[in-house]
């Protein structure tokens, strides 16, 4: 049997394994934006008070400046010692968490990129802030963010093969299994997981572009 | 505070940083009249504008709107009763200029969006604008910009206008249609308090003009007696030089 034979065998295991990655993927993305945005809005707009900012901005800063392996390692082994976490959890919390460090940032920038103008003007209509916020500011802010989060997108699908590490059943991982199996053939085989994580983010890339594309505003030049 | 009074400020005085911008300046204004603030760069007109609808928040002093006190606690529901108007537009940029009109009134009114939507259509006639609904405010001129600012303002049915130099950021030609917007609107007996150095307007359409300067009211009066016979050396000199300058 040689490796095409091995790897039309197996496919259905890397198909498998790449659904693994994608719902670590959507996962790790929907926690890094909710808690992203989160974090985004009290910075801007929450109390200024130290007690508040103080443990974000930390959070952020750790987050954004510890490796990501290390951190599968301290999520995956620190929890499991005192809590019966799987490996896919803990892939899902540490990268969810690291990812919001990072949204936050994109969703900041796009937030301070909404001139001060268009707040002033919701509110002296009458407007509350919370209204201004979710009626004016973020639509323009979100469209914004948009690009910077494509990038955020990329970064994340190949940092999903990192969770191989701590043992998740990820697309890498079944490529592996397929390598040892076989004894060899790595070139092979890696070429082709290399290609279908491409063909994600490729997939993944003109979806968001479309979108971002659909929601521009007519006339109007970031 | 007298009764008849639409819009009713008192004693209003704001300092940034140990000086004082504002020193203590009030004035009234009756239902459907204008009054045009005019004075130097920095005499504090747009700051005494701002702080009549706390988009800068006095450290001293009262309003009231008609019979109700502006204060911290009510400041929204106030607002949604003060139209203002700015120097450089602040339309959403990314709403059509229909939805500009509509928002406000849906979002903080709660009024039925078909209502809204006739009453926007309404407003954007009223400044010319029907043709342009469903365009976008990057598609459209400054002056455009500004007269769908007005009618946004004019949707809320407001009680009073507040116009923070609404053409200073015009050319000459521009000027000129947002200016007939406003002179149609003081004649059609529109309330407004009107931050301006378009000295044409204030001529033709104020009922009292205030002459400000340096935190303090100098004089105020009708057009024709402070154009033709102020009696402040100041307010001459002022409104000589504009003249010269257009």
């Amino acid at each position: 049997m040689d490796i095409y034979d091995v790897l039309l065998r197996d496919f259905p295991f890397l198909l498998k394994g790449l659904g693994v990655a994608i719902v670590l993927l959507v996962a790790l993305l929907m926690i890094g934006f909710v808690l992203g945005l989160g974090i985004c809005l009290v910075q801007l707009y929450g109390p200024r008070s130290r007690l508040v900012q103080w443990p974000l901005m930390l959070y952020e800063r750790i987050f954004r400046g510890v490796p990501i392996i290390i951190m599968l390692f301290i999520f995956f082994y620190g929890i499991s010692g005192v809590w019966d976490i799987s490996a896919f959890g803990a892939a899902v919390l540490a990268m969810g968490l690291r990812s919001a460090a990072y949204q936050s940032q994109i969703f900041r920038s796009a937030f301070q990129s909404v001139p001060t103008g268009q707040m002033m003007a919701a509110r002296a209509m009458g407007m509350s802030k919370i209204k201004a916020i979710r009626h004016i500011v973020f639509p323009q802010a979100g469209r914004h963010a948009i690009g910077p989060w494509t990038n955020e997108f990329s970064s994340q699908i190949k940092e999903t093969s990192l969770a191989y590490v701590i043992g998740v059943v990820e697309l890498t991982r079944q490529a592996h299994y397929i390598i040892t199996s076989t004894q060899g053939n790595v070139l092979t085989v890696f070429a082709v997981v290399a290609l279908l994580y491409f063909i994600l983010n490729r997939a993944g890339n003109s979806l968001l572009y479309a979108f971002e594309r659909k929601l521009a505003v007519p006339g109007f030049e970031k | 505070m007298a009764d008849d009074l639409i819009l009713d400020v008192q004693d209003i005085k704001k300092a940034y940083d140990g000086l004082e911008v504002l020193k203590g300046i009030g004035f009234g204004l009756r239902k459907g009249e204008t009054k045009v603030l005019i004075g130097p760069s920095g005499s504090g007109k747009s700051t005494l504008l701002r702080c009549i609808n706390y988009l800068t928040v006095p450290d001293a002093g009262r309003i009231y709107l008609n019979g109700d006190e502006v204060l911290d606690t009510n400041i929204d529901a106030m607002r949604a009763r003060m139209g203002f108007v700015f120097q450089d537009f602040n339309l959403f940029s990314h709403l059509t200029v229909l939805d500009n009109v509509r928002i406000c009134q849906v979002k903080v009114k709660g009024t039925d969006k078909a209502v809204a939507t006739q009453r926007a259509h309404r407003e954007l006639e009223r400044v010319g604008l029907s043709d342009k609904a469903d365009a976008y405010p990057a598609e459209l001129s400054g002056g455009q910009q500004q007269r769908v600012s007005i009618a946004r303002a004019l949707a809320m049915d407001p009680d009073v206008l507040l116009f923070d130099e609404p053409t200073s950021a015009l050319d000459p030609e521009l000027t000129g249609e947002v200016v007939r917007v406003m002179q149609q609107l003081a004649a059609e007996g529109m309330t407004m308090v009107v931050v301006t150095h378009e000295m044409s307007f204030a001529r033709q359409a104020a009922d009292e003009i205030i002459f400000m300067e340096n935190g303090h009211i100098i004089e105020q009066g009708p057009p024709e007696a402070m154009f033709t016979e102020s009696t402040h050396e100041r307010t001459r000199a002022f409104l000589n030089v504009i003249a010269e300058h257009g």
